[in-house]
């Protein structure tokens, strides 16, 4: 996703009147969504099954009615894995956007808020963030504090941090200068209550879009992460975890990581398609 | 580090490529010469080899003492003895040697004219530096360090001949000094600092180390005034590659396509389902060559709890249902091992009768243990205490197989009881998590020719760690009616008595269920159809090419 269009779009005020057309991906992401959240919520619901149950004597077996996405190495039933993966995967993903979110607000807000000193500071401190590819930053800082689930969490939450920042930032100054915020500072209003009553509520409603748009990618990452062997240790049932065990097997055995990285790039344009759904009806709104 | 994978992945290949290129045209040039059924070497060529093993921190393998140093070292350095595939010791650097009455001193004669690749002649005085080496703290050898624990000093007889000075007769010296890890270097080269020698080390073998570039690889050149080679060889004179580019690959998948694709002439630690693949194919050659020593098992950390409590331990031996998973990961390609010695090793103690998957009896010793209650996850809890087995798995030294063979016991583990909670982990993580004593279980290779590696895996002296920090006994079994059979074992010439004391000694560990043995130490080798006569050494079953030649 591209920021500076995020920010064009979001940064849009004027309400006109409201959509109510779904597009088809829309409907499908929502579906697939529906899906994941049971799978989520009520793993049992969708795959009966033990995600950890061994049966060595049905190992690598093709995809079939018993088991509709195979089984791995140690006869594991890849449908269980996954499904009982996507709370963990969804979990990580929505804790590290938020986190991520989290951060840029507060960094995002100092910037946008406390004048130019601060805006000057902040933003050269994003700058050399910047620097870094996103990723890259993760993975420095599982080296400093080590791999697992939570590190992995907070790492993918703090490599997205800078670009919140910047969105948030942006959205502050173009609230700040409104003409209605301009009204409550020539009537009297003081500093904290401007912020809180009038800037605050109107930068901050899009940050749902950003979040919805932040949780794919959050769990792509999260997912490189245990692929490299950074984050859920392996038998965890985990997309990323599952994709580099298939590895191995990928001459023989395509499914074991073909429906862990089928469901990671699903979860991350359904995600994607509703992100961008809610911010076209917020455009309209 | 794996992350930085892509880019090196890219500049490997492309050194892939320029060293087929190079092949390529040098092939060509032979071929005019050479019937298309060539059955006679040919001279020249660049073969590349594959390794799944750790890339070495240092070349010399003086120098901690791991398999890894060994497979490429044995390339470039060599022994004051081998063993032939009988298992017999025959001459390599030491034409000859005789043991004295009394079994305290030893004298080599060593092979007449021969140099070190720098130059340096190979004298009495020279062997004496590599012992002295090997046994300087500061050089933080291991493996070498521990095999020379009975030699007190070296002699120089006379220009040709030394002599090893022993505390106590050692039964297996020869063994010994026929593995890679107590090579002979050039004392000139060793007297350099250590930096230097480990990333350059200089032999005697047929091929010397030109360069090396970490995390890619390292490039050794044909010794053109070779004359060293072991009895067992089937040529003498320099050896027939000109060179040799040894690359590092982790990753099975990838090693396999390399050397599918020609990338790559010869791969180790090939992979269960690839080696079943390669078997139907005419392009790949596999060479089995299981490792001496130890057979690869999990050892049960006696020196903490909860496996300081023998009950405990046998409780999660007859939990692990090991036989369905070595027959389901392994299609065919191990053995199920019940024993603490390599099936290569005539000594090796099988017992099956105790390593039963009985999940029944399992639950009845945890009882007696005291570990009656479950937790809400269904685990075992004493006194508040979940009973946890941490397993610091060496991403390095296991193959994918292993990890999942350890995926299955934490699996049928648990319906008994135990929460094993597997860490994957680089090498360096895992030695610190071993010299922190933070372990409960561990599978850790130990490849020494001959059973006296029973001394060094379960003697109570190697709990204390040796000059690297690495120490062996990772079931820290501290009993001395074992350490007696060891020692002694150690020390009898009469053949028949050396075999009841190992016998002994290995009833007395498994039945102690200080390990879990679960097949033989897997070394596999899937060659290229144009690779004609490399083998694999009988010492430790490390590659050479002395005389690969390529078609």
């Amino acid at each position: 996703m591209s920021d500076l269009e995020i920010q064009a779009g979001l940064g849009r005020s004027p309400r006109t009147s409201p959509s109510h057309r779904f597009g088809v991906a829309e409907v499908l992401a929502g579906l697939f969504g529906l899906f994941l959240i049971t799978a989520a919520l009520f793993p049992a619901l969708v795959a009966p099954g033990d995600p950890l149950g061994i049966d060595p004597l049905s190992a690598f077996q093709t995809p079939s009615p018993a088991h509709w996405f195979g089984t791995d190495e140690s006869g594991r039933d890849i449908y269980t894995r996954v499904s009982h993966g996507t709370g963990s995967s969804l979990l990580i993903g929505t804790l590290a956007t938020m986190i991520g979110l989290g951060l840029g607000l507060v960094l995002g807000t100092l910037a946008g808020m406390l004048g130019p000193v601060v805006d000057f500071t902040v933003n050269r401190f994003l700058e050399v963030l910047f620097a870094f590819p996103g990723l890259l930053l993760a993975l420095l800082f599982i080296l400093i504090f080590g791999p697992g689930v939570a590190t992995a969490t907070v790492a993918v939450g703090l490599a997205t941090a800078p670009g919140y920042a910047r969105i948030i930032r942006g959205q502050l100054i173009l609230v700040r200068s409104s003409a209605f915020v301009e009204a409550a500072t020539v009537l009297g209003r003081s500093p904290g209550r401007i912020l809180v009553r009038h800037v605050l509520p109107n930068a901050l409603a899009p940050l749902f879009v950003l979040g919805t748009l932040g949780i794919g990618q959050a769990i792509v990452w999260a997912s490189a992460l245990s692929y490299l062997g950074l984050g859920a240790a392996p038998p965890a049932a985990e997309w990323g975890a599952m994709l580099a065990a298939g590895r191995t097997y990928i001459g023989s055995a395509w499914w074991m990581s073909f429906f862990p990285g089928l469901f990671i790039v699903l979860t991350a344009v359904s995600a994607t398609a509703l992100g961008r759904g809610i911010e076209r009806r917020m455009r309209h709104a | 580090m794996q992350t930085s994978g892509h880019t090196h992945r890219a500049s490997r290949t492309l050194t892939g490529l320029v060293g087929l290129v190079a092949t390529g045209i040098l092939l060509t040039g032979c071929a005019t010469t050479d019937s298309p059924e060539a059955t006679e070497p040919v001279s020249g060529g660049t073969l590349t080899y594959a390794s799944g093993d750790a890339e070495p921190t240092c070349l010399d393998p003086h120098v901690g003492g791991n398999y890894p140093q060994a497979l490429v070292s044995t390339q470039y350095l060599e022994s004051l003895v081998s063993r032939d595939a009988d298992g017999t010791i025959i001459p390599w650097l030491a034409d000859s040697w005789t043991e004295s009455a009394d079994g305290l001193s030893w004298d080599f004669t060593l092979a007449a004219g021969v140099t070190f690749t720098d130059g340096t002649p190979l004298d009495a005085e020279a062997v004496q530096a590599n012992v002295a080496h090997l046994q300087d703290p500061n050089t933080g050898s291991s493996t070498g360090y521990l095999a020379l624990g009975k030699v007190t000093g070296t002699e120089a007889v006379s220009g040709n001949v030394v002599r090893f000075v022993l505390s106590e007769p050692d039964s297996a010296l020869l063994e010994s000094l026929s593995q890679p890890w107590l090579a002979i270097e050039s004392p000139t080269a060793l007297a350099r600092s250590q930096d230097e020698n480990c990333a350059s080390p200089v032999g005697t073998g047929p091929f010397q180390v030109e360069k090396w570039v970490q995390q890619e690889s390292i490039t050794l050149v044909r010794n053109d005034d070779y004359s060293s080679p072991p009895e067992d060889a089937t040529h003498t004179g320099p050896a027939y590659l000109d060179s040799i580019v040894w690359r590092f690959i982790p990753d099975s998948a990838s090693r396999y396509a390399a050397l599918q694709s020609g990338d790559a002439d010869v791969i180790d630690n090939a992979q269960p389902d690839t080696i079943a693949a390669a078997e139907k194919s005419d392009a790949i050659v596999h060479l089995d060559a299981p490792r001496p020593g130890a057979s690869n098992r999990i050892e049960l950390n006696s020196g903490r709890a909860p496996f300081d409590d023998p009950l405990v331990r046998e409780a999660f031996i007859r939990s692990a249902n090991v036989d369905d998973a070595v027959s389901s990961l392994f299609q065919g390609t191990a053995k199920r091992s019940y024993s603490a010695l390599s099936s290569a090793e005539t000594l090796a103690v099988s017992r099956p009768d105790l390593f039963d998957y009985d999940p029944q009896t399992a639950a009845d010793l945890l009882d007696d243990a005291g570990w009656t209650e479950r937790d809400s996850a269904g685990y075992r809890v004493k006194d508040g205490l979940r009973l946890t087995v941490d397993f610091p798995v060496s991403t390095n030294q296991s193959i994918p197989a292993e990890q999942s063979v350890f995926e299955q016991i934490q699996a049928t583990a648990k319906e008994t009881g135990f929460e094993v909670v597997l860490s994957p982990m680089d090498l360096s993580s895992w030695y610190t998590a071993l010299g922190e004593n933070d372990y409960d279980a561990v599978s850790a290779p130990y490849t020494k020719v001959g059973p006296d590696v029973l001394r060094i895996l379960f003697h109570s002296d190697g709990i204390t760690p040796a000059p690297s920090g690495y120490f062996a006994n990772h079931a820290q079994v501290d009993d001395p009616a074992i350490d007696a059979l060891l020692t002694e074992a150690g020390q009898v010439t009469d053949v028949d008595q050396r075999a009841a004391l190992y016998t002994d000694a290995q009833n007395q560990v498994l039945e102690g269920f200080h390990i879990l043995p679960l097949f033989d130490q897997q070394n596999h080798y899937l060659l290229g159809t144009d690779v004609v006569g490399a083998r694999a050494l009988p010492t430790v079953s490390t590659p050479t090419f002395y005389d690969a030649w390529l078609k």
